[in-house]
C-alpha cells in the first residue's frame, strides 16, 4: 500500500519541538519601537515649532532693524538734503549736495527733482516700485519691500514736501537672506538631532520602562526550561508589584503541581515496581525448574513468562513517559561512537546492514547512550513487530545534523497514518490485524519524547529506493547541549 | 564453601522471592528487613556480596551502604526503585559497586553478583609490580600504596585501577573500562565508571580536583599517567 502512495517524498514530520523560536509572520512594532517612534516625533513636532519660530522670529527682527535704521538714515539725509536745497537748484546741482550726506554701506539712493531723476550706477527710476511712487506722488512717506534683479531689496520714499523733489534709499536685504539661509541650515540639522536624541532617549527611556517586563520573561523562560523555583523579586513600583506578586503564585502553584505529579508518579512507579519485581523474580524461579512441570504447568508458565515480560515493558515505559509528563527527564550526555554504538544495540537481533557516511570509523554524536539505545531499539522493534524486520540502518551526515534511518520491508505506513502512529497506544490500521502482538504501543511515542529530549526529531517516509516498507528517520542536532 | 549473600528489603515478597532464585543458583543467603539488623548480621560474619534496597525504614540505603562501606570492601549492589539519576550516582557515590533498577530480571541478577566475585578474586596481570612516583601497585598481592602508606580500595577500584595499570598511558573509554571490569557490554551505564573513578581519586590522588595519576581525556576515556 505504500507503493501506491504515489511519489510523495515528503517527510510526514512529526515532532517538531523546541528548535526555532522565531515567528515569521510580520509583526507589529513592538512596545519599545512604538515608545521610541513616539518619542521621535515629538521631538521632530517640537524643534520643527521652535525651529520655526526661530525663524520667523529672527527674520523678523533682522528685518526690522535693518528697515528701522534704512529708515533713520533716509530720514536724516532727506532732512539735510532739504536743508541743502534751494528753490533754483537744477539736477546738475544735486550729486555735490549727495555727496555729503551720510552713505552707508548696502544702501544706495535715488533723488527726484522735478522731473529729472539723479540715478545711482545700478538703479534708475525704472526700478523703483509704481505704488511707492503713486505713495509719493501724493507726498506721502512710505517703504516698501522689492525685488530688484533677483534680490530683495526695501525701497523708503521721503518727500521733500518744501520742493518737488523725492528722496529714495534702496536698501539691499541680500545679507539678511544669506544670514536667514544660513540659520535656516542649521536649524534644520538641529530637527533632525534632536529627532534623533529624543529617538534615542525614547529607547532608553522603554528600555527602563520595560526591563521589569524583561525579568518577568526570562523568569518565565526559566521556569518552561525547567528551573521551577525561579520567582521574581518585589517591586518598588506599585502596579508591578501586584504584576510580580500574581506572576510568583502562578509559578508557586505550577512548581507544587509538578512536584505532585512527579511525586504520583514516583509513588505510583514504587508501588508497581515491587510486585513485579517479586513476579519476575518467582517467575524466574518456576522457568529455572520447568523441566519438573507438566505440560499444561509448562503451558502455563509460558503464558505466564511472556505476558509478565510484556506488562514490565508496558510499567516501564509508563514511568518513562510520566516521567516526561512531568518533566523530570533529564539528558545524560556522552561522547558516543555511532558505529561502537549502531553495532552494540543490533547485536542480538542478527546482522542487519549498516551503511554509514564515508570517513565515518570515528564519527561521535553527543548524546544520551541510554535513551538513543533505546531509541534505536524501539525503532528496530516495531520494524520488527510490524515490518517483517529492519532490512538496514543508514546513517547520514545532514549539515550539523546526524540522520540514522532505519529501513524495513513491510507494507509501510499510508501517508495518512503517519502522524498518528506516533500516538500513545496507536498501532496504526495494521495493529488490529497482529493477534499475536505483544508492542506495548508506547513504543513509537517514547522515541519521539527520547528524540525531542536530545532535540532532535523522528518522522517516517517512503523508503528512497521505492521499494514497498517504511524508513524511520531520526535527526539529532550535533551538538546538544545541556540544556533540560 | 557456598557464597554467603546479604539481603535488605523491606519487603517481604521481594525479600523471600530474591532468596528462592539466589539459592536456586547455589548462594547462602541472609535475610535482613532493615538497615540497623543488617549491620548487626554483618559486622559479626561479613557476606561475600551485599543487597541493598535504597528505600528501607529506619536509615536508608545509602547510609547502610556508607556503614557497611567502613567495615568492608566486600561487593554491594543498590536496589533502586527509581530509574533516578540521583539515587544512582548517590549509591554508586555511597560505596555500592553496581546497581539494579526495579523490576530486575532474576538472571541479570545473577550475572551482576557472579560479575562482582570474580571481581573480588586476585586478577593476574602484566604488570604484578608497577611503581609510578608515589604510587605503588602491588597487583599479586591486592595492595596499592601511596607514599609508602597502603590504601584500601574496594575489589571493584581495585580492579579499575589494575586495568588502567595493564597498558599505562593508554586511554581506556569507559566501554573498555565497564566490560573488563564490570561485564558490561557496550551499552553499559558509564555513569559507573565515572563515579568509580572519583572514588578511586579520592583514595590514591593528592589532589583528587587535580589528579596526578588517572587522567581524564576529554570525550575519550581515562588513563593512568607514568
Amino acid at each position: 500500500m505504500t507503493g501506491e502512495a504515489g511519489t510523495g517524498d515528503e517527510p510526514s514530520e512529526f515532532s517538531v519541538p523546541v528548535l526555532d523560536h522565531e515567528d515569521p509572520r510580520p509583526a507589529p512594532l513592538g512596545l519599545r519601537a512604538r515608545i521610541s517612534l513616539s518619542f521621535a516625533v515629538g521631538g521632530l513636532l517640537v524643534s520643527v515649532v521652535l525651529a520655526g519660530a526661530t525663524l520667523v522670529l529672527t527674520r523678523r527682527q533682522l528685518i526690522d532693524s535693518r528697515e528701522n535704521a534704512a529708515a533713520a538714515v533716509a530720514v536724516s539725509n532727506a532732512t539735510r538734503l532739504s536743508n541743502q536745497l534751494t528753490h533754483d537748484a537744477t539736477i546738475e546741482d544735486l550729486p555735490a549736495i549727495a555727496d555729503s550726506l551720510t552713505k552707508i554701506e548696502g544702501i544706495q539712493r535715488l533723488i527726484r527733482l522735478g522731473d529729472s531723476w539723479l540715478p545711482t550706477p545700478e538703479l534708475d527710476s525704472e526700478d523703483l516700485p509704481p505704488l511707492l511712487l503713486d505713495q509719493l506722488a501724493q507726498r506721502k512717506a512710505g517703504q516698501q519691500r522689492s525685488s530688484l534683479s533677483g534680490q530683495t531689496h526695501l525701497v523708503v520714499g521721503i518727500p521733500l514736501t518744501a520742493f518737488d523733489a523725492d528722496y529714495f534709499a534702496v536698501v539691499d536685504l541680500a545679507d539678511v537672506e544669506d544670514t536667514l539661509g544660513n540659520l535656516q541650515i542649521v536649524l534644520f540639522g538641529a530637527s533632525i538631532f534632536a529627532t534623533l536624541i529624543a529617538a534615542v532617549f525614547g529607547a532608553w527611556v522603554s528600555q527602563r520602562t520595560l526591563r521589569p517586563l524583561r525579568r518577568v520573561r526570562s523568569a518565565a523562560e526559566a521556569i518552561a526550561g525547567g528551573r521551577l523555583d525561579t520567582r521574581l523579586e518585589p517591586q518598588s513600583d506599585p502596579d508591578l508589584d501586584r504584576l510580580a506578586d500574581s506572576f510568583n503564585e502562578m509559578a508557586e502553584a505550577l512548581e507544587e503541581r509538578i512536584l505532585r505529579d512527579a511525586r504520583f508518579a514516583s509513588d505510583v512507579s514504587h508501588e508497581l515496581r515491587s510486585p513485579l519485581t517479586t513476579l519476575k523474580a518467582s517467575v524466574g524461579v518456576l522457568e529455572a525448574r520447568r523441566e519438573e512441570l507438566s505440560d499444561r504447568s509448562q503451558t502455563a508458565l509460558t503464558l505466564l513468562s511472556d505476558d509478565l515480560e510484556r506488562f514490565t515493558r508496558l510499567v516501564v515505559d509508563l514511568l518513562e513517559i510520566s516521567g516526561y509528563d512531568a518533566g523530570a527527564a533529564s539528558l545524560d550526555l556522552s561522547e558516543v561512537q555511532v558505529l561502537q554504538f549502531l553495532s552494540a544495540t543490533t547485536r542480538g537481533i542478527g546482522p542487519i546492514p549498516l551503511h554509514m557516511p564515508p570517513h565515518s570509523e570515528n564519527l561521535m554524536i553527543r548524546a544520551d547512550k541510554r535513551r538513543l539505545a533505546r531509541l534505536i531499539s524501539n525503532l528496530l522493534d516495531n520494524a520488527d513487530r510490524y515490518g517483517g524486520g529492519a532490512t538496514a540502518i543508514v546513517v547520514e551526515n545532514e549539515g550539523p545534523n546526524l540522520r540514522i534511518a532505519i529501513e524495513d520491508s513491510g507494507p509501510g505506513i499510508p501517508e495518512a497514518e503517519r502522524a498518528a502512529i506516533f500516538e500513545r497506544f496507536s498501532r496504526g490500521s495494521a495493529g488490529g490485524r497482529r493477534g499475536g502482538d505483544s508492542g506495548t504501543g508506547l513504543g513509537l511515542s517514547l522515541v519521539i519524547e527520547d528524540a525531542r529530549l536530545h532535540r532532535g526529531r523522528v518522522w517516517v517516509e517512503e523508503r528512497p529506493d521505492g521499494l514497498p516498507g517504511a524508513r524511520f528517520v531520526v535527526e539529532l542536532p550535533a551538538d546538544t547541549e545541556d540544556e533540560l | 564453601m557456598s557464597k554467603n549473600i546479604l539481603i535488605v528489603e523491606d519487603d517481604e515478597r521481594i525479600r523471600t522471592a530474591v532468596r528462592l532464585v539466589l539459592e536456586e543458583e547455589g548462594y547462602a543467603v541472609v535475610e535482613t528487613e532493615s538497615g540497623e539488623a543488617a549491620l548487626e548480621v554483618f559486622a559479626p560474619s561479613p557476606s561475600d556480596v551485599v543487597l541493598i534496597d535504597i528505600m528501607l525504614p529506619g536509615i536508608d540505603g545509602f547510609e547502610v551502604c556508607r556503614r557497611i562501606r567502613r567495615l568492608s570492601e566486600v561487593p554491594i549492589i543498590m536496589v533502586t526503585a527509581r530509574d533516578d539519576s540521583h539515587d544512582i550516582v548517590a549509591g554508586l557515590e555511597a560505596g555500592a559497586d553496581d546497581y539494579l533498577s526495579k523490576p530486575f530480571d532474576p538472571k541479570v541478577l545473577s550475572a551482576r553478583i557472579r560479575a562482582l566475585l570474580r571481581r573480588s578474586r586476585p586478577s593476574e596481570t602484566a604488570h604484578p609490580h608497577l611503581i609510578i612516583d608515589q604510587l605503588e601497585l602491588l597487583a599479586d598481592e591486592g595492595t596499592v600504596r601511596v607514599a609508602g602508606h597502603q590504601v584500601h580500595l574496594t575489589h571493584t577500584e581495585f580492579r579499575l585501577l589494575v586495568e588502567l595499570a595493564s597498558n599505562p598511558n593508554k586511554v581506556f573509554s569507559r566501554e573498555d573500562l565497564l566490560e573488563a571490569v564490570w561485564d558490561y557490554g557496550y551499552l553499559g551505564d558509564g555513569r559507573l565508571v565515572d563515579v568509580h573513578i572519583r572514588r578511586l581519586r579520592t583514595k590514591i590522588e593528592l589532589d583528587p580536583a587535580n589528579p596526578r595519576y588517572v587522567i581524564t581525556v576529554r570525550g575519550m576515556g581515562y588513563k593512568l599517567q607514568t
